[in-house]
């Protein structure tokens, strides 16, 4: 029987602000996952530390809440042991783009099949509204003591030159397009990013509601001939387009699928290619030994190191 | 006959210049011989060019550790004669290339210009030229016996003979010097002969040319210098034994005590582990597993990560996943695991942490030896990271069982498990047998994992009486895992009896460790037993320790040595037991401010008043622990600092 995204609600109270957008993003999610029909056991979202890493109380999956900047590597851990695990990383700008942005940029190399969905509403909520590496320079919100001073990265670039193989970025408040583009995401084999924008109503002050839905658009419903999709290597010829798309911020946002690209070899089939067996006796879900006796012994495992005397 | 065998060997030359195939290679002519061997290296943290050494001990019996004096120098280069000129014993060789007889010490640019100085100085009070002609003039005075070797003549006959050039030949000076010791020192050309094809097993070009090298040198020496008597064989002819590198037991250990996946990031002295695990990615399984499991083949996954924090970090999320895991760094390493620690105790997820110290602090020195991690390790982690296990491992053969246990110990009690090693381990080589690395007399356990659990009475984080909870894989059933405080279910909770609740079953969780982990593994008590004489100390001094002790005690002191295993748990008792029945303690330690002297205050309250501890970075050797002992059996109380190494 399929499952109604009810089936993925949890009776936590939800301690985030009203009109906050990680409830478009909780909502968004927990429908993806019903019309695709997840077993809830089956999913594991993982999340850092902020406002927005709350999220795993809130979704009735397996889903770990880690440590400040490591969703991330914590995310490989469990997909390279269970390649079989849908692994989701619901995180914040400051997490994945400050403290964590190394990891961002590593995982992106590995092209290992993860969902990094970037809840990015340019603001450290959790600590009274710093500056996230997000929020543009010189926007001084309400809680700053002084003009931001720093320059905001941009999601899908670093995305891009890191090596994710699909690239999105959604609007929280509308749910029924980040849901498809989750859906999008899960489909897809390899790195995604789906960057999400919401406003923060009780910190960001200057990028609200009104601030987005002025600059906005969808870059499907504007070109019908919007094609994110590099199959083939004569498609590479679109990514100078693509790349131009996922410039453009000001004075409109484009939204939608940016980039899919389905060429780049995922990991598990790398690691399967130098290490066979891999896909079928993966970490998780190999013997470690034969009712506690050890599957082998040095003299067997390791004659590299053998002297015949 | 062959009872009495007792040898030092030094081979010293530029890094990147041999010294590392020369090292093996000799390493396996003894073996060959019928000898247990024990090297270790010593060498810069550079890439090419400084000076690097091998100390290599060979015994008719398990040697621990290395001594000075030598009794053979092999130099590769003119440097190696300046740097270990006054480590040479009565009587011993020098065996050295005649070409580097010209250099002066001034014009060696890779020798350090403080090295440079106080040789320099010593070479005035003897009154030695400092030019390599002249030092070697003076040790030949002083009853070393000084082979110079035509390694440029020698390689012209070598090639020959082969009917190549030169420099097609060039490579095999190394085995020119070593087959230059071994003739020395009373070794057939047959073993090295042997040694050479072991060491570049199927590469039959250079087996070939560095075969007529040997041959070419034996005859030489042979002309020059007579036969020497020949070296008995030792006692284990026609066996199959292997020779590893403390790094690689490390990694046979992990592979065969069950880990599916290892994460490193790559830093000195841990690298080779990984490297090493990575080499033997698919193993083969024995016949009766190949037989039950119905595959010749096994992966298990070894993966690089971007940073340290994402080691430790994928390592949990794979232990989470259910994966059997461990980790490699070094103390820099440590630092950033830190927080990473603090998780795995929080979220009770299983992860062996070896961790192989060296010289610090900050970046010290990276390639050389230090014991400075064993507070860090105890407090590694934010906010009582407790409850938490380490463990200390004395040599090689007990790392290989102390790997096993800490992956056994991880799943069993589901805590972080830092297992200390050195770099003295690191870089140190020995020779073994089947039985001292069997397997099958260690179960593999993984404690309360439980792969189907009932989905409706699962608790990930049920209240205890052990404070142990059953340990369902991610993807088994539904739950939350939590870095905050959390509820049964894993679930985040702020509520205050919960909070203590929580508190109480890691409290209960250390206990069972202390009460679970029995006292036999905990510390081992060495020599004789009614002694009052005490040396404590933990980790790889022990070989040292032990070299010492029994040279003391062929001189009649009664003596014991107390080897502290696991600091976490603590041996209290025993420790206290030992002290209160001892007249004399001595603290043996590798590092400044007594780390195990102040663990020993916290969980004792005795405070032990003498030390012997080498700061110098370099390996602990066999003579200056028995220096050292004896300079501390003299004093009432105080720090012996011990010096040697070059």
């Amino acid at each position: 029987m399929a499952r109604n995204w009810m089936d993925y609600k949890t009776d936590a109270w939800i301690q985030w602000c009203p009109a906050c957008g990680n409830f478009g993003i909780l909502t968004a999610m927990q429908r993806a996952f019903a019309e695709l029909d997840l077993p809830n056991e089956k999913v594991t979202v993982v999340s850092g530390i902020g406002c927005s890493s709350r999220i795993p109380y809130y979704i009735k999956t397996t889903n770990i809440h880690t440590l400040h900047g490591r969703p991330i590597p914590v995310a490989q851990g469990v997909k390279l042991a269970n390649p079989d695990q849908v692994v989701i990383v619901a995180s914040g700008d400051g997490d994945l783009l400050g403290i964590g942005a190394g990891h961002f940029v590593a995982i992106g190399r590995r092209n290992i099949d993860i969902k990094v969905i970037l809840h990015d509403n340019a603001v450290y909520g959790l600590t009274k509204g710093q500056a996230a590496p997000t929020l543009p320079l010189w926007f001084k919100t309400k809680a700053l003591g002084q003009p931001n001073i720093q320059s905001a990265v941009n999601p899908l670039l670093l995305a891009f030159a890191s090596g994710f193989t699909f690239i999105a970025r959604a609007y929280a408040y509308h749910i029924d397009q980040l849901k498809e583009m989750i859906k999008a995401a899960i489909m897809h084999k390899g790195t995604s990013l789906i960057d999400v924008l919401q406003p923060c109503p009780t910190y960001n002050d200057i990028m609200t509601k009104e601030w987005y839905e002025k600059r906005i658009y969808y870059l499907d419903k504007e070109d019908p001939s919007w094609d994110p999709n590099v199959e083939k290597p004569e498609d590479l010829k679109k990514l100078p387009k693509i790349v131009e798309k996922m410039l453009e911020w000001e004075p409109r946002i484009p939204l939608g699928i940016f980039y899919r690209n389905t060429m780049v070899e995922p990991f598990d089939a790398r690691i399967e290619k130098i290490m066979p067996g891999y896909l079928a006796m993966p970490p998780a879900r190999r013997p470690v030994s034969v009712n506690g006796r050890a599957l082998t012994n040095p003299f067997q495992a390791f004659r590299d190191r053998l002297v015949q005397t | 006959m062959s009872e009495n065998v007792d040898l030092d060997v030094m081979i010293g030359g530029p890094q990147g210049g041999g010294i590392e195939s020369s090292g093996q290679m000799t390493l396996r002519v003894f073996m060959i011989k019928g000898y247990d061997v024990f090297g270790i290296r010593e060498y810069h943290s550079d890439i090419m060019g400084a000076h690097s050494y091998y100390n290599i001990r060979v015994r008719s019996r398990k040697p621990r550790s290395v001594r000075l004096p030598v009794d053979a120098l092999l130099a590769l280069d003119a440097e190696a004669i300046f740097t270990h000129y006054n480590e040479l014993a009565p009587g011993s060789y020098l065996i050295y290339d005649n070409d580097s007889l010209s250099t002066r010490m001034d014009r060696i640019a890779p020798m350090e210009p403080e090295t440079k100085e106080r040789v320099r100085e010593d070479l005035k009070e003897k009154g030695v030229e400092p030019v390599a002609s002249e030092l070697v003039k003076y040790l030949s005075k002083q009853g070393v016996k000084t082979v110079g070797l035509p390694l440029k003549d020698l390689l012209k006959v070598t090639a020959d003979r082969l009917k190549t050039s030169v420099v097609s030949v060039a490579k095999t000076v190394n085995t020119m010097t070593i087959t230059a010791l071994s003739a020395m020192l009373g070794i057939d050309l047959a073993a090295v002969e042997r040694s050479i094809e072991l060491y570049f097993a199927g590469r039959k070009s250079i087996i070939d040319s560095n075969v007529e090298a040997a041959r070419v040198t034996y005859e030489h020496v042979k002309e020059n210098y007579g036969v020497a008597k020949p070296l008995p064989d030792g006692p284990h002819r026609n066996k199959t034994r292997m020779v590893a590198t403390g790094n690689d037991i490390v990694a046979m250990a992990k592979i065969v005590g069950g880990v599916t996946l290892e994460t490193y990031y790559p830093i000195t002295p841990s690298q080779d582990e990984a490297f090493y695990m990575e080499s033997h990615r698919v193993f083969d399984l024995d016949e009766d597993a190949a037989k039950s499991l119905g595959t010749q083949k096994m992966p298990a996954l070894t993966l690089q990560a971007e940073d340290e924090l994402a080691a430790l970090n994928m390592a949990i999320g794979a232990a989470l996943a259910g994966a059997r895991v461990a980790t490699t760094t070094s103390g820099p390493g440590l630092s950033l695991m830190n927080e990473a620690i603090s998780f795995a105790v929080m979220a009770e997820v299983p992860v062996v942490i070896s961790v192989w110290m060296r010289t610090g602090p900050s970046t010290g020195i990276a390639t050389r030896q230090g014991q400075g991690d064993l507070l860090h390790s105890m407090f590694a982690g934010h906010g009582e990271a407790l409850p938490k296990i380490v463990l200390a491992s004395g040599d090689h053969i007990e790392a290989y069982y102390d790997t096993i246990k800490a992956l056994n110990w991880a799943e069993r009690f589901q805590v972080p498990v830092i297992h200390l090693l050195d770099k003295y381990m690191a870089a140190s080589m020995m020779s073994f047998d089947m039985e001292d690395v069997d397997p099958y007399k260690m179960p593999l356990d993984r404690g309360k994992f439980v792969v189907q659990p009932d989905p409706k009475a699962y608790k990930r984080y049920e209240l205890t009486d052990d404070g142990i909870s059953p340990r369902a894989p991610l993807g088994a059933v539904r739950y939350t895992v939590s870095s905050l405080e959390h509820n049964e279910e894993g679930v985040v909770t702020e509520d205050p009896v919960m909070r203590e609740r929580m508190v109480m079953k890691r409290i209960r969780k250390m206990e069972t460790i202390e009460r679970e982990i029995p006292d036999s593994e905990k510390a081992v008590l060495h020599g004789d037993p009614d002694a009052r004489v005490t040396v404590i100390s933990w980790g790889t001094t022990k070989g040292p320790i032990l070299d010492a002790m029994e040279r003391l005690s062929a001189e009649g002191l009664k003596l014991r040595f107390l080897q502290i295993k696991t600091f976490l748990p603590f041996p209290t008792n025993m420790v206290k037991g030992i002290i209160e029945t001892s007249d004399d303690v001595i603290a043996v330690e590798n590092n400044a401010f007594g780390q195990m002297v102040w663990t020993i205050r916290m969980f004792t309250g005795f405070d032990i008043k003498k030390r012997i501890a080498k700061l110098n970075s370099r390996s602990l050797m066999e003579q200056e622990v028995y220096n050292g002992l004896r300079k501390a059996l003299s004093m009432k109380e105080g720090l012996v600092v011990v010096s040697d190494g070059a």
